[in-house]
């Protein structure tokens, strides 16, 4: 599942280790999400969104598989 | 002592435990000083747990139990391969046996164990993630044919 994280990221000049920490994940999960490794589960897609305050379907598109 | 090193205790304690209780039966059915490696084998093993579950990777955090819901997936992952490995090894062991006309039950009993807990672990977490919620076909029973879709409905349904 493609998605923005790293985009919204990078805007926010935040580090995967800084962003996971706001999430309550492991910087390894981070990279997966963001690698299109690992789809998150609903409310974790959610905490994500709000993280950003972007909508959740504006942040996860479903439609689109992320290049490897 | 925190909850952070009580969690990163955990592994090696059971480490520790599982590993005496074989150093005591090594020490019951052979010599001391078998039992001795057995036991010195279980404390160094332990305290490799313990070491492992200080690093950040997703190894650590999970013998740590800090792990998030994408490392709990990981360890179901591990845990469900080591499954089908153990009772891979016990069916060739048990078929060894047979043909070797050797004592198989202890085999027999791992394999039957695993395909028991298999069959039970679907049927009863099926029955519960199949429990019926607030079915649409009662919410559509419930609303009058031509009624319309209230705002606050229609909002959550995507």
């Amino acid at each position: 599942m493609k998605n923005r994280v790293r985009e919204e990221r990078g805007l926010r000049e935040l580090s995967q280790a800084e962003l996971a920490a706001g999430l309550g994940v492991s910087r390894q999960t981070v990279i997966a999400i963001e690698s299109g490794r690992y789809s998150p589960s609903l409310p974790l897609a959610f905490r994500i969104a709000r993280f950003f305050a972007v909508p959740v379907d504006m942040m996860f598109d479903p439609e689109e598989e992320v290049a490897q | 002592m925190n909850r952070s090193t009580r969690a990163r205790l955990r592994a090696p304690l059971v480490v520790w435990i599982a590993g005496t209780i074989v150093a005591g039966a090594v020490a019951i059915g052979h010599t001391w000083a078998d039992a001795l490696i057995a036991e010195v084998v279980t404390v160094v093993l332990g305290g490799a747990y313990y070491l492992l579950s200080a690093s950040h990777s997703d190894i650590g955090d999970i013998y740590a139990h800090r792990e998030d819901e994408r490392q709990h997936v990981v360890a179901m992952k591990a845990r469900s391969v080591a499954c089908v490995v153990m009772i891979a090894a016990a069916f060739v062991s048990a078929v060894y046996a047979v043909a070797a006309n050797k004592n198989y039950w202890q085999a027999d009993v791992i394999a039957s164990l695993g395909g028991l807990s298999y069959f039970l672990t679907l049927l009863f977490s099926g029955a519960r993630d199949g429990e019926p919620g607030p079915s649409s076909e009662g919410m559509m029973a419930a609303r009058r044919p031509g009624e319309r879709v209230s705002e606050s409905e229609d909002s959550t349904s995507g």
